[in-house]
């Protein structure tokens, strides 16, 4: 059964989701077990896989048993093993997050809900393993769709930004799928390896289709991703979804896209091709540059706390963005590795957003106040979380920042290493007025005097919102602190790629 | 705005357009997506491998079968996601303005009825021929139930959509959507306890007396049949609830 591991990380959740669609109306307690069960499933199964990975090398898995270009793999590497295991990790947690949540907002739509949510995260998960350029855009619809769907559930101001995310999402998709279609006319596969092989087999590496084919691709993910000026979707459709779609949404979404980026970059193109043939790397990284200011001076302008949370996603795509195209080692060692940090680091913000959401029922920022007294907990798993935004060591956002300015040193690009610390000088700023307000009060001044007179009393979150949270704090320590076998799976692909 | 658009539209366009001169004559028998290997091997292999005569089902359900399993549930996703949207419980009196009319008004023309009464069956037959025939001929399953799902609008169209839902209540919708995916994954699912990968559809010949090659074209035609109950029940699902402001009268 364990060769089989691959296909079941996709299956856990797949089959678990029909289930739900056809008894969850009828028995509305069945869903939540039957979400935990899929899920934790789900991450066995990809623990499995990444270490059969480290066993074996390259695993191959022929869906329907023909062999690719025929049929369709799975082709798992060390890269998509990782990304898969953050995938079904952070699924789970905002699973268990989700209990109360969705009993809250959408009392009436659970299955609904459910159903979505466990094949967002088999669209997902299906996206990060698949080897096949066109089933990566099957699935890709199929992930979209869904979160266009757990967006638009959320309360009336949510439906207005659904339909702008759908606008960009869907031209975002149809520009990938144009490229994979030049690609098709241009090498007769749509195996990502094997339309590698033609491109240098046939020497079509210098054709103007296949560059327009790269410009199609790598804007669509763009777009996908919110890449800054193609961003203007994301903040809204993040602030007023449903608390535990967002806390789902903006940790993997952005970051799938990375991957398929970095996917595209280096197995279909090849390093060779992206790097040195088309040396755009100057563009790209000014781009990025302008994201990460960008998005962190917008953030600083917010006072809803879920929005200023999104706009620094924003600020966090251009890091990774900048990192992948500094065409140099450690450079793309950090974006891979900031993926697997910064998914837990928003995860662990947004978690605490939905707390201070559920409690005071206030988005303002300066809903925190007094947040040390009543729920001093739950303020120890922001700052870590905050931490490992800003980049204090042993968070891992720390060491993903370490990688990332070695490669923009390595490489010259001074430029990138600036925006690098000065984001991270804006993020303190930014954390640490909330981390004030929720220590002091909103008004230091006058809220001095009372200071004595009301006490407020401990009221932690219930434990189901209070459990994963700590959880991501303490994953967010752990990942930080025994980072090295993460790196050492990361280099091992990098290196392969044949990047210097 | 507008203009900015209006580059961004052109710039798309030129870049589109001049890779042109690159491309493969049109209708080349040798370009690489007609010459290479792949579809080479789809037009001599298909019936050999899978003794299905129609090699684009062969290519749509068999070699691309997973594929084709998310489609159908990009429907499925859609029909829920309209529902989880749109679909508010209780209170179905409040159906208002021009809504009502579909939902409620008993419309009495003769004319209109008999041509349904005759018209409906047919199409009903001819979905079961499309699906039914899909491997050997053009057709299949996302054919099929778009055609059956026709003849239940249809039907609501002509009488009100209470009428219609009579014969096919929102509870049956989702069972019926369900199902489709079920019976599509169950193949892979079975084949995949049986020993082989996931849609390896050719282990199944130990379920029945066959050769494993009929096995795959035996379960090409099941799984067409899952992929017509999840359109059949997604598209009077989407119509229904688009229709009634989402306030079916027949409710779960």
């Amino acid at each position: 059964m364990i060769e089989q591991s691959p296909a079941f990380i996709l299956l856990a959740p797949f089959f678990t989701a029909i289930f739900i669609a056809l008894v969850g109306i009828r028995f509305r307690w069945i869903c939540f077990p039957l979400v935990l069960i899929s899920l934790t499933l789900s991450v066995i199964a990809s623990v499995c896989t990444l270490f059969r990975v480290l066993d074996e090398g390259t695993l191959r898995y022929f869906l329907g048993g023909w062999a690719p270009p025929f049929g369709i793999e799975f082709r798992i590497d060390g890269l998509n093993a990782l990304v898969a295991i953050v995938i079904t990790v952070v699924a789970l947690i905002t699973g268990i997050y989700s209990r109360q949540r969705v009993l809250a907002e959408t009392p009436d739509k659970v299955s609904q809900f459910y159903t979505l949510y466990l094949l967002l995260v088999a669209g997902l998960v299906g996206m990060v393993i698949t080897g096949d350029a066109f089933n990566l855009y099957v699935l890709l619809e199929i992930s979209s769709l869904t979160s266009y769907g757990l967006i638009a559930m959320g309360p009336k101001r949510a439906t207005l930004a659904t339909f702008k995310y759908i606008i960009m999402g869907t031209i975002g998709a149809s520009f990938y799928l144009l490229g994979v279609g030049y690609l098709y006319i241009k090498t007769g596969s749509l195996n990502m390896l094997d339309i590698h092989e033609q491109l240098v087999a046939n020497n079509l590496l210098g054709s103007q289709s296949v560059m327009v084919a790269f410009i199609m691709i790598t804007i669509g993910v763009w777009i996908k991703m919110a890449f800054f000026p193609l961003h203007s979707w994301l903040p809204n459709a993040y602030a007023f979804a449903p608390t535990t779609t967002s806390s789902l949404l903006a940790p993997l979404v952005t970051k799938v896209m990375i991957y398929v980026m970095i996917r595209m970059m280096l197995t279909v193109f090849g390093v060779e091709y992206t790097f040195i043939q088309l040396d755009w790397s100057n563009i790209v990284i000014w781009m990025s540059v302008i994201a990460i200011l960008s998005g962190s001076v917008m953030a600083l302008a917010q006072t809803d706390l879920r929005k200023m949370l999104a706009f620094l996603i924003i600020a966090e795509v251009g890091y990774m963005v900048g990192g992948v195209w500094l065409a140099d080692q450690s450079g793309m060692i950090g974006a891979i590795y900031h993926i697997i940090s910064d998914a837990f680091m928003t995860l662990c913000v947004f978690l605490f957003a939905g707390i201070v959401f559920a409690k005071t029922g206030n988005r303002n920022i300066n809903a925190v106040e007094g947040m040390f007294k009543k729920m001093p907990l739950t303020m120890m798993a922001f700052i870590v979380g905050a931490f490992s935004l800003i980049g204090i060591p042993p968070t891992c956002g720390f060491f993903s920042k370490w990688y990332l300015i070695q490669g923009g040193i390595n490489s010259g690009h001074w430029e990138f290493v600036i925006a690098l610390l000065l984001s991270s000088l804006i993020n303190a700023i930014l954390f640490f007025r909330i981390i004030e307000i929720a220590y002091f009060g909103a008004n230091p001044a006058e809220g001095h005097g009372h200071h004595h007179t009301e006490e407020p009393k401990r009221s932690e979150a219930s434990p189901s919102m209070l459990i994963p949270l700590l959880c991501t704090a303490a994953l967010l320590l752990a990942i930080g602190i025994f980072n090295d076998p993460i790196i050492r799976i990361i280099t091992d692909f990098v290196v392969a790629t044949g990047l210097r | 705005m507008k203009i900015i658009g209006f580059i961004a539209v052109c710039i798309t366009g030129w870049l589109l357009l001049s890779a042109i001169n690159d491309f493969p004559d049109f209708g080349d028998p040798h370009s690489p997506a007609n010459g290479y290997r792949l579809s080479q091997y789809y037009i001599t292999d298909t019936f050999t491998d899978t003794s299905v005569p129609n090699m684009v089902t062969a290519v749509l359900a068999d070699y691309r079968g997973y594929d084709t399993l998310f489609e159908t549930v990009v429907i499925f996703t859609a029909g829920i996601a309209i529902i989880g949207i749109l679909r508010r419980y209780g209170s179905s009196d409040k159906s208002v303005g021009r809504s009502k009319a579909f939902i409620e008004e008993p419309r009495k023309d003769l004319l209109i009825h008999t041509t349904c009464r005759l018209l409906i069956p047919i199409i009903q037959l001819f979905a079961l021929y499309v699906i039914a025939h899909g491997h050997h001929s053009p057709g299949g399953g996302f054919q099929g139930g778009a055609i059956f799902g026709a003849s239940f609008i249809l039907l609501a169209l002509a009488h009100n959509l209470k009428t219609a839902e009579k014969r096919m209540p929102e509870r049956r919708i989702l069972t019926l959507a369900g199902v489709g995916i079920f019976i599509y994954a169950g193949f892979g699912l079975a084949c995949l306890i049986l020993g082989n990968n996931f849609l390896d559809y050719s282990i199944l010949h130990k379920l029945l007396p066959i050769t494993p090659i009929e096995a795959r074209s035996h379960s090409m035609l099941g799984v067409e049949i899952g992929v017509a109950f999840t359109v059949t029940a997604i598209m009077f699902s989407i119509y229904s609830n688009l229709v009634s402001s989402s306030r079916m009268k027949e409710g779960l």
